[in-house]
């Protein structure tokens, strides 16, 4: 992609020119066009950070409060959005905001006018993408809020501290390093998504993820695409950097190094007070209507399209209840592809999990014993995938079918999915590493225990249960990957998710939400089994 | 002498044999293909998902799993994805048919990445001439003014009509690249005096008609805008407006406009470098066969592109049928337009879209 990035000409056919030329991003930055676009992206991006910091908080610290039998539970509020298809998330908020839709309603039930058009509106787009991205934020809050100690609340509290009071002088403190890590997140896939913005933007709201699938696939414009996507991974990459340097000065205490702690600039006394006192009067309400909007933002997308699976319309995206029916479902059973391409999906997801974790669990040990010079680089090379939009992948992909083509189709497709999951792989497993206590291992070698054996006996059984959820999860995460997949499905391998994509792009019949609602309810059935083996609670937990 | 003799009569036996051989392998070669079907064969077909894959499952697959044992696989998704992953594979196609768009396939007969249809489908000698370029259109997907009859109450019947004063603020405008933004963009050009060679009066009278209600990506976007109201008026398929009309809201008119509606159609091509010619042709001439058009043309209203067949009245007038009427679509300078795709798709964005 970076090669393509540099070259000079846009002919498709062109051989591959090795000295870089700046052609294109002289397009790129031209004219005020697609600086613009970046813009309207960046500003979309951080709208959306925005809302899932306030919206993920009130979810984050109620899951912390919970007793803990309970949490398991509610954990599976967060995760089973995360694991649903984007398209289909996005179908469920076309439900949610159609003109016959809830809101709507509700608005109307209640006497007030209802708003009517809400769709095709910037909004919407946050929105969904806040529906999309917010059950990132809640995980890397949630990990933080439930490490702090809770003797801190405690002394607070015996201090006279208010609810609100100890949340901004206690809570959001300690748990800067968790928004930090999901700002990052959110704010990169928020800024690269397109799917969203597509099926809700109405072409009013243009991201720049649009206009690196429209030159890339319409246009044939692979160059100019890939210079988009460079610039895009640049403002990412920048922004992860600015970040992190801005919450370094929030947390000084988390600084390697002792430097002298600045003077903090503190706030007026009366001013001080005033805030506390509208705090105290404000600030619970407001917290509970932010859960209560929160909550029903991750559910009511889904629970719309379950609904709509039993509905008989025409299309996917006709809102209002009109009859009951089975026919989707029937159509999903028994007429359809649906079934081959199930067992496509099922087989490609088993064994990229099996070969993730074959990968993962060397590579996270050799991450957590054997410090090396470089680990940091390694770590974050690893990384990579995620940062990088999975549509910039596709483009650079589609330059080297020719050779992957060559491959058998299957395997392909596996190699390609491993390295997508393998990040999440990697960075679940290395807590589960780093928390075995190495002396079992060292009592087993004394007693004569060769190292297979050590492994095999002590080392596997103790790790079974974190194994066993990496790999659910990334079972999960290939079994929904669509955006790359479509790219390089070929005959045979045309997996349940891009078949549901492949619909969209004719005529959206209700049968997405048949096999989206089958496959919601198989992925409440994988997370319970998940539970048996170990609190979903303690799944993202560090 | 007499040694030659025999010599220059086998030498002769010989000529008029090679000379026969050469005149009958072009007849030999285009007899029907079915021979040479091996039993079990596989054939890649990228095409829609939803009805047309369901479609042609039933009409153009089943028969042919009967007959050869043959095997098909489909690449489903949209043509932009297909039709660049049949660029990047040019020479060596995972792809044996690929379904493309009017001017997405005569263009890639000219890039050698499809090849142009022969005579050796029976059913091409049936086929509208249109019909026979860049592959085998198996399809007419006319392109149109679609309105709401409730909100627009004069009746449009010229693509002018888009530019009365009282619309203004109420179009949706079909976005650019893609078949419903191309067909509005050039007709615009040419019902204002310009045509795809001068485009930019098409340019500068859309211009003249922002602001729009909104810019609408797919037909089904372009149904929920007008389920909510968004606007009145836009360009869009007839055919699955038709259908939407039908289903889900019975004040949307299809125009027909006097300039005629702008051709757009959907072709089967059989790729460069396919290792199953003959099965190719076989699908694609199922395809084109009387019991798969007329399912085409009852469920979503597509219209036939062979002249043998026979359809019932009903159905007849909500399409396209007859000389006359697909001789009454308005074609355009395909060629031309692709090359300026991305010089127009960079002017859309900054002038109409943006």
């Amino acid at each position: 992609m970076l090669l393509l990035a540099f070259q000079p000409t846009g002919d498709s056919f062109a051989p591959l020119e090795l000295t870089p030329s700046l052609e294109q991003f002289t397009i790129v930055f031209g004219d005020s066009y697609y600086p613009r676009v970046i813009g309207e992206t960046l500003a979309l991006a951080v709208g959306v950070t925005l809302s899932s910091v306030l919206l993920g908080y009130p979810i984050a610290l109620w899951l912390v409060a919970l007793p803990p039998h309970w949490r398991p539970l509610a954990m599976s509020i967060v995760l089973i959005p995360l694991l649903t298809n984007v398209v289909v998330r996005s179908l469920g908020i076309i439900l949610l905001l159609a003109p016959d839709g809830i809101v709507n309603g509700a608005i109307g039930a209640i006497g007030l006018p209802p708003p009517g058009n809400m769709l095709f509106t910037h909004g919407a787009v946050g929105l969904a993408l806040a529906q999309v991205f917010m059950p990132f934020m809640v995980l890397a809050l949630y990990d933080n809020l439930a490490g702090i100690d809770h003797r801190l609340h405690e002394a607070a509290a015996s201090l006279g501290a208010s609810r609100v009071r100890r949340f901004f002088a206690v809570t959001l403190p300690l748990s800067l390093p968790g928004l930090r890590a999901g700002i990052s997140v959110v704010f990169l896939m928020s800024s690269t998504a397109y799917v969203s913005a597509t099926l809700l933007g109405g072409r009013k709201v243009r991201v720049i993820g649009m206009d690196v699938w429209s030159e890339a696939l319409q246009n044939l414009q692979m160059p100019l695409a890939s210079a988009l996507a460079v610039v895009m991974l640049a403002i990412g990459v920048g922004a992860t950097v600015l970040l992190a340097a801005f919450f370094a000065r929030l947390t000084p205490w988390l600084a390697p190094t002792t430097r002298r702690p600045r003077a903090q600039r503190s706030l007026r006394p009366a001013l001080a007070r005033t805030l506390v006192i509208v705090g105290d009067l404000f600030g619970v309400a407001s917290g509970r209507v932010l859960f209560v909007a929160a909550a029903a933002l991750l559910v009511f997308p889904l629970v719309l399209v379950a609904v709509q699976s039993f509905n008989d319309v025409p299309q996917a995206t006709v809102a209002g209840f009109r009859a009951f029916t089975w026919a989707w479902y029937e159509r999903v059973l028994f007429a359809g592809a649906y079934l081959d391409s199930f067992a496509t999906s099922i087989q490609l997801a088993a064994c990229a999990v099996v070969c993730t974790l074959v990968l993962a669990l060397p590579a996270a040990f050799a991450l957590v014993r054997h410090p090396f010079r470089g680990r940091g680089a390694l770590g974050a090379f690893w990384m990579l995938p995620l940062v990088l939009p999975h549509i910039a992948i596709g483009v650079g992909m589609l330059r080297l079918l020719q050779w992957y083509t060559a491959v058998p189709p299957f395997v392909g497709l596996l190699l390609v999915h491993v390295v997508l999951i393998l990040p999440f792989a990697l960075s679940l497993l290395r807590p589960t590493v780093e928390q075995l206590d190495r002396s079992l291992e060292q009592a087993a070698a004394s007693l004569g225990a060769p190292p297979w054996r050590v492994f095999a006996h002590v080392v596997l059984p103790t790790i079974a249960p974190g194994l066993a959820v990496v790999a659910i999860i990334t079972f999960l995460m290939s079994f929904g990957e669509v955006t790359l997949t479509s790219f390089l499905t070929t005959a045979r391998m045309t997996t349940l998710p891009v078949r549901i994509y492949a619909e969209a792009t004719f005529s959206l019949e209700p049968t997405v939400h048949a096999v989206s609602t089958l496959l919601i309810a198989a992925t409440i059935a994988l997370l319970a089994v998940v539970n048996r083996f170990v609190r979903l609670d303690r799944v993202w937990h560090r | 002498m007499t040694d030659r003799t025999p010599h220059r009569g086998l030498s002769r036996r010989k000529f008029a044999f090679t000379l026969g051989s050469a005149l009958a392998a072009p007849a030999i070669l285009s007899l029907p293909v079915r021979a040479q079907i091996a039993r079990g064969s596989e054939l890649v077909i990228g095409i829609w998902g939803g009805a047309q894959e369901r479609i042609v499952r039933e009409h153009c697959a089943k028969p042919l799993e009967e007959r050869y044992g043959a095997r098909f696989n489909y690449v489903l998704g949209g043509t932009v994805e297909r039709r660049a992953r049949a660029y990047a594979e040019r020479g060596r196609p995972s792809f044996d048919i690929v379904y493309l768009n009017i001017f997405e396939s005569r263009q890639a007969v000219r890039d050698g990445v499809t090849q142009a249809p022969s005579e050796r489908v029976p059913q091409f000698a049936a086929l509208y001439d249109v019909a026979k370029l860049g592959g085998y259109g198996v399809a007419f997907n006319p392109v149109t003014i679609v309105y709401d009859k409730r909100k627009v109450t004069t009746p449009i019947t010229s693509w002018r009509d888009l530019w009365r004063p009282e619309l203004r603020g109420r179009i949706i405008w079909p976005s650019y690249p893609g078949a419903q933004g191309t067909a509005a963009l050039v007709m615009s050009a040419r019902v204002w005096g310009g045509s795809e060679q001068a485009i930019d009066i098409g340019f500068r009278k859309i211009q003249e008609l922002k602001p729009f209600a909104a810019i609408q990506g797919s037909q089904d976007q372009l149904f929920q805008m007008f389920d909510q109201g968004v606007g009145d008026v836009s360009v869009e398929f007839g055919s699955f407006t038709r259908s939407y009309a039908e289903t889900r809201n019975p004040n949307i008119e299809v125009a027909t406009p006097s300039e005629g509606q702008a051709i757009a159609m959907n072709v089967a091509c059989i790729t460069v470098g396919t290792r199953n010619q003959a099965l190719a042709e076989e699908w694609v001439n199922l395809h084109l066969s009387a019991p798969c058009q007329l399912e085409f043309a009852q469920r979503i209203y597509y219209s036939p592109t062979v002249r043998n067949l026979t359809i019932p009245d009903a159905l007849r007038t909500k399409l396209i049928v007859g000389e006359q009427q697909v001789a009454g679509l308005v074609d355009f300078d395909w060629d031309l337009i692709i090359r300026n795709q991305a010089a127009w798709t960079s002017r859309f964005n900054r002038e109409i879209g943006g």
